[in-house]
């Protein structure tokens, strides 16, 4: 992305501001649901037989058996913690549903048009070929990573669905077993595919480096203007205007002397000052 | 009483199970340690359901779901009976339960139990009834009875009871209170059967032996349909061992299909295919003739009386080939001693059906089943002699009775009486009118021939009192309805089976205000004024005057017996022994008794009736899944047998247009019922075939109401004039597809 | 060898009296919902023409097979083959797909109503380890059913078919090892009697022939394109970028 060249003051500069990128609650959202996952994985491709539904190894079955005491424990672990992975999701988008969910849903999941060209441009540039095609400018999230959203979402929706006809199959009736009989594959595609995308999401949250910057932000909620202004550059300059405009607001408010220079954030990168307000 | 789990309901109880299993703690349990047997502990886990098994408390007891009377081991948990086994220790069971037996445990917890004395606030027969308490229901049943002993006499009140062990109080309401009429249900059963064996041998009851038999002819005893759990299984055995048996019956049975032999003999024609082996038996000199000449009376005139009785004759009556009576007479003789003809059960079939048993007491006299006193084959259980609360003596009873024992029935013992004849009176008012019924634990609206008319009989009445666990057809007719407990509920007294004696206890208190047979009577006899019929304070104390010369002389106390289910008698102790209690002393193969009473002194052959042109003969029989009209809304029973089907030949079918599984109407004179045809190879063309005990009226059963047709609808009431026995067989009918 | 049990059936039809006892005491020690049932005596009902009829009662229940599909069929391991041979299932374990009712091929188990489980014959196993006998067996009046361990000698049903014709019910395509051996030919009923050929059903079908391999391809392409962008940024180095951490 370094397409376009910085002078070594500006991006001295940008590396010095800082922008609020993630809400706690989104960052704990995160690492619970990674840590549901830490635990719903193994104990999942556990209980599946590999001698019946190859998708596991009979070790891990058996090392999953003995770990929980028996199958019913295990499945039973497995329920409890989904259950509470799905509880806690829900409850989490219920109660920030217009603070946080619809403005997450709105701006950092709907794809625009420059996002659809950078999905025309990106894999081009990831075979290595039609590097000098720039790609365009891109908001909080790229949109490869909207697209994962849009997998972790339908995903865990029918993860999360499926999981729930499975624990309380009891309660179906034997004319509507079909439901549990698909319900077991469907999960397990869910799940599966979701885990495909979230290889990637994991390697380049934590491994590619590049995107160190997010990883970082993952836990202290923060990134550098530069960073911003390279891989978000959308996001920055939304957040410097909206910073500009809160300052100016400010200042109007309580009537003090309108600064001799005036906020450039739409002219020139890392020119507004640090600490803008959190949020999208 | 009201936290006492009433239903039995699946249970879902992990933990417990856990627990009963051994293996809580074993690594099943949720926060597992991950170590142990998985496969163990999945085991464990495997069942929601506790299994009946797993009992708290096991408790001998005694099984009354027929009267064979097995021994029972029931088990409880938490209160609710579970499971139901056979009582290796009892003689009757050796440690197994037909279906019936296994079912005992959903008599008590059956949704239309009776659980509250009921009187009657409707009409008769609109089944609405009031809860009242046992006061009220029980002072309002002795005013009645006192008032009507002082109207009309004792004897205007009748009593039916059947085959219980808590008769002898029955009894003793019914003789103290002085009334003649004793209803049981035995003319529909196997009077035939017990005065041919009194007359022959002075025995009620022939014992069967089993053991070592090679031949064994069944007339029409279907033991594996009738199933008396030992006697059932020493046959099957004595199959499995090679014995040959021949079975006669105009019905592919049970018995019929393990059968070496099958003979779909003519209806009403046993009497002459017996007369026809006793002919040959003698004329072939195949006899034991040790044996009649030492022990017999009568020999000659019965060997002048069956001349005529050759295998052609016969053959030409009952439709089985002249060779194959001849080649049964001499195997039957060349088996000797290992080959007896089955004295029978349900012997009411023809009018002649009496002939038939007495014809095969002689039989089995030939071939010497007695050849030493002490061990014969007809040898009735010597039984324990116990003690009993006392008694005064009771009233004198000038009245006849009303069911003609014995001014019309001569050889009818008192306690079988003919409960036909009884309906009848009460319908006719002849000789005198009855006005009150007590009835207890018996269902005559099923069981009588022509439904309709035992129904008018009950309007005749001021006063029908029945005695029940649930709201049977004749209860449904009733005014006062006493609850009973059932038989896993409470007490009865003693069963004495050979040297050892039985108790019948309660596995759970009774469930809401059901008592036990012992109570009730005495409440009643009590009010009636007739308390010093009933010395006892409670069941128990009842049961420890019984005991009395046991603990005088053993030391058995009641609480032991409690534990063990049962006593012994060791050698020595055992009651009188075995004789032929007939006048002659000995087998009395002419019977001067019968002589004397103008009746014929040895079996001769009478024509039955046959039916017309286009009738069948009714067939009546058994299913191993139910006992008579009482156990059809048994939860567990109605699954294994809901209905029963009117059994047909296809030729005669096909003749009329019905194919397998259409409803046909059965008309007889008396009435007709509709019910499902099933077509079967397995029956005579002749006859048609209908399982009894099915087609309730009583709305109280809801699993059992309007299941299949009765055949009470359709018998007609015919009276054997010897033995009382009501001929099931001589009802003819039609059948039309509808 | 002498320690591990072999448990199985031995049913003689000819013994059968049709008296449903067996029926009756499963039913009792189980608790089984109305309707359903883990035991059956089947029949033909009489054959032949009259008077020449016969009839014969075939009693069934699972049979404990040796290679059971419906262990096989079983995604949990709720449907499991204990090491005496019996086949019993892990309620809390089954999450009552039905995948083994559907599987078996004699048709003996079926999903229970009230716990929404798979339910079948488990031969009692909590009697039999204390030593006694299933219900039905215990309770069985004709005397047809025996039931113990084939790997003793002496035990009953090592004895019922020494030296004996058995018949197993099983047919040149469908042969699980069914641990019943019937001492007389099961000829009545041998429709309801004989194993059915396995038809899997369409979720099965999709879980294995689409689910799996679709997830097999996406999770291993991810991985091994992940893995072979973590070589080339190892081959490559870091220093090329420089808007990393300050
Ligand atoms: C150890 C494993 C994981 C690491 C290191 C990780 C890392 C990250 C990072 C760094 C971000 C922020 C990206 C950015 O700000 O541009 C992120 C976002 C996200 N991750 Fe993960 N992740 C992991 C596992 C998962 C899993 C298992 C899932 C779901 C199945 C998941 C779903 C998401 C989603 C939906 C987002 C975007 C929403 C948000 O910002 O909260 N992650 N992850
Ligand atoms: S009979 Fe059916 S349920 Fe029983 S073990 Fe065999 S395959 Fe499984
Ligand atoms: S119903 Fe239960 S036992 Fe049967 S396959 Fe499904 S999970 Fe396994
Ligand atoms: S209990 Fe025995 S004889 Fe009776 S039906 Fe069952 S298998 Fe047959």
């Amino acid at each position: 992305m370094s397409d376009e060249t910085l002078t070594l003051e500006q991006r001295k500069r940008l590396q010095e501001q800082v922008l609020v990128k993630h809400h706690l609650a989104n960052i704990l959202t995160h690492w619970f649901n990674v840590a549901m996952w830490l635990l719903l994985l193994p104990t999942g491709i556990g209980i599946l037989l590999e001698k019946t539904y190859p998708a596991s190894s009979t070790a891990w079955n058996d090392l999953m058996r003995q770990i929980f005491g028996s199958t019913a424990s295990l499945i039973y672990w497995h329920g409890v913690w989904g259950q509470i992975w799905i509880a806690v999701l829900t409850f989490n988008i219920f109660v920030g549903f217009r603070k946080y969910f619809l403005t997450f849903a709105s701006t950092r999941m709907l794809l625009d048009k420059d996002d659809l060209r950078w999905l025309m441009i990106k894999p081009w540039h990831m075979l290595g070929l039609r590097k000098h095609v720039p790609l365009p400018p891109q908001d909080a999230y790229n949109a490869g990573q909207k697209l994962y959203s849009y997998l972790v979402v339908i995903g865990s929706f029918w993860i999360g669905l499926t999981g729930m006809i499975m624990v309380y199959s009891e309660h179906i009736p034997t004319s509507w077993q079909w439901v549990i009989q698909w319900a077991m594959p469907i999960h397990f595609l869910s799940a599966g595919i979701t885990f495909a995308g979230v290889i990637i999401h994991v390697y380049m949250g934590a491994i590619f480096p590049e995107e160190r910057q997010a990883f970082f932000s993952m836990f202290t909620g923060k990134v550098n203007g530069l960073y911003a202004y390279l891989h978000h550059r959308k996001w920055y300059l939304r957040k410097m205007a909206e910073k500009a405009a809160w300052e100016a607001e400010y200042r109007r408010r309580y009537r003090e002397p309108a600064q001799a220079e005036a906020p450039q954030a739409s002219t020139a990168p890392g020119t507004a000052s640090a600490d803008a307000p959190a949020g999208d | 009483m009201s936290d006492q789990p009433t239903e039995r309901v699946p249970r879902l109880n992990r933990r417990k199970f856990l627990q009963a299993a051994g293996l809580a703690g074993t690594g099943v349990a949720i926060v597992g340690s991950g170590v142990g047997d998985i496969r163990r502990a999945e085991a464990g886990g495997s069942v929601g359901h506790l299994p009946g098994s797993y009992a708290d408390k096991i408790v001998p007891t005694l099984c009354e779901m027929c009267v064979w009377r097995c021994g029972v081991r029931a088990k409880v948990i938490d209160g609710v009976i579970e499971k139901l086994e056979g009582n290796p220790d009892h003689p009757h069971s050796e440690g197994y339960l037909c279906a019936r037996g296994q079912a005992g445990l959903m008599m008590t917890y059956d949704e239309d139990r009776v659980l509250e004395p009921l009187m009657r606030v409707g009409e008769r027969g609109s089944g609405r009834f009031r809860k009242v308490s046992w006061d009220e229901a029980l002072d309002y049943v002795a005013d009645k009875m006192l008032k009507i002993k002082e109207n009309f006499g004792p004897e205007a009140m009748v009593f039916s009871s059947t085959h219980n062990l808590s008769q002898p109080l029955f009894e003793n309401l019914l003789y103290g209170y002085g009334s003649p009429n004793y209803g049981t249900q035995r003319s529909l059963c196997f009077n035939a059967m017990v005065t041919a064996h009194l007359l022959t041998y002075g025995i009620e009851e022939p014992a069967r032996r089993y053991e070592g038999m090679n031949y064994i002819i069944l007339t029409g005893r279907n033991l594996f349909g009738g199933i008396s759990t030992s006697e059932t299984r020493a046959l099957m055995q004595r199959i499995a061992e090679g014995a040959h048996v021949v079975y006669l019956d105009p019905r592919f049975s049970e018995t019929a299909a393990k059968a070496a032999e099958w003979l779909p003999i003519k209806p009403g024609t046993d009497s002459a295919f017996i007369l026809a082996l006793i002919h040959v038996m003698i004329r072939d000199e195949l006899y034991d003739k040790w044996f009649v000449s030492q022990y017999t009376v009568g020999f000659d005139e019965l060997a002048e009386g069956v001349q005529d009785y050759t295998p052609a004759w016969a053959a030409r009556i009952t439709e089985i080939p002249e060779a194959t009576i001849y080649r049964i007479a001499h195997e039957f003789a060349e088996n000797r001693p290992n080959a007896f003809a089955h004295p029978g059960w349900r012997t009411s079939n023809f009018i002649n059906s009496f002939h038939t048993e007495r014809a095969i007491a002689i039989l089995n006299a030939l071939q010497g089943l007695c050849p030493q006193q002490g061990d014969c084959m007809f040898l009735s259980e010597a039984s324990v002699e116990l003690g009993k609360p006392p008694q005064p003596g009771y009233p004198p009873i000038r009245a006849a009775r009303l069911d003609g024992v014995p001014w019309k029935y001569k050889f009818v013992p008192p306690k079988l009486g003919v409960f036909q004849e009884l309906r009848d009176a009460i319908l006719s008012g002849e000789p005198y009118q009855a006005h009150g019924w007590f009835i207890a634990r018996q269902n005559p609206m099923m069981s009588l021939p022509e439904r309709q008319k035992t129904r008018a009989a009950f309007q005749k009445l001021g006063l029908v009192v029945v005695m029940d666990i649930i709201m049977n057809d004749s209860a449904w007719y009733a005014d006062v309805v006493l609850p009973e407990a059932s038989y896993l509920e409470r007490y009865d007294p003693l069963h004495p089976v050979g040297r050892r004696v039985f108790l019948r206890q309660p596995v759970i208190e009774p469930r809401g205000q059901s008592r036990s047979a012992l109570w009730i009577y005495k409440q009643l006899g009590e009010r009636l004024g007739l308390g010093d019929y009933f010395q006892y304070e409670d069941e128990e104390d009842y049961l420890r005057q019984q005991l009395k010369p046991w603990t005088e002389r053993l030391g058995i106390t009641l609480d032991q017996l409690k534990q063990t289910g049962y006593f012994e008698v060791p050698d020595g102790y055992e009651g009188p022994t075995y004789r032929w209690d007939t006048p002659s002393g000995k087998v009395e193969l002419a019977s001067e008794t019968l002589r004397n009473a103008g009746y014929d002194a040895i079996p001769r052959w009478y024509d039955p009736p046959e039916p017309g042109e286009n009738e069948f003969y009714l067939l009546t029989g058994k299913v191993g899944q139910h006992t008579q009209f009482a156990t059809q809304n048994n939860a567990y029973l109605h699954e294994v047998r809901p209905t029963n089907q009117l059994w047909m030949h296809p030729s005669k079918a096909a003749e009329r247009g019905i194919a397998n599984g259409d409803r046909v109407r059965v008309t007889s004179p008396a009435g007709s019922v509709e019910i499902e045809v099933w077509l079967t190879e397995g029956i005579r063309p002749d006859c048609v075939y209908l399982t009894p005990g099915f087609g309730h009226e009583s709305r109280g059963l809801r699993k059992a109401f309007g299941r299949g047709a009765a055949d009470s609808d359709l018998h007609l009431t015919f009276t054997d004039p010897i033995s009382g026995g009501q001929a099931l067989t001589q009802t003819f009918v039609t059948v039309e597809k509808v | 060898m002498a320690d591990i049990k072999k448990y199985g059936f031995v049913i003689d039809p000819r013994r059968c009296i049709d008296c449903r006892a067996c029926l009756v005491a499963c039913r009792a020690e189980w608790n089984t919902p109305p309707g359903q049932t883990r035991i059956w005596v089947h029949t033909d009902g009489p054959q032949g023409i009259f008077p020449a009829v016969t009839q014969t009662w075939v009693p069934v229940q699972c049979h404990h097979c040796e290679d059971p599909w419906c262990v096989d069929a079983c995604p949990t391991g709720a449907t499991f083959k204990r090491e005496d041979g019996l086949v019993l299932i892990d309620e809390e374990a089954c999450i009552g797909c039905g995948l083994c009712v559907n599987a078996c091929p004699y048709q003996v188990r079926f999903r229970n109503e009230v716990t929404g489980k798979a339910d079948k014959c488990n031969a009692c196993f909590h009697r039999v380890d204390r030593g006694e006998l299933p219900a039905c067996v215990a309770t069985c009046i004709g005397g047809a059913r025996l039931f113990g361990d084939f790997n003793d000698p002496e035990s009953p049903v090592s004895r019922a078919i020494k030296d004996q014709v058995v018949y197993r019910p099983i047919t040149p395509e469908v042969d699980t090892g069914p641990m019943t051996y019937y001492l007389s030919p099961p000829d009545a009923s041998a429709v309801q009697v004989s194993p059915q050929p396995r038809k899997d059903l369409p979720a099965e079908v999709f879980w294995r022939k689409w689910a799996i391999p679709i997830v097999k391809v996406a999770v291993g392409a991810t991985f091994l394109g992940q893995a072979g962008a973590f070589i080339l940024q190892l081959l490559r180095g870091e220093n090329e970028y420089e808007d990393g951490a300050v």
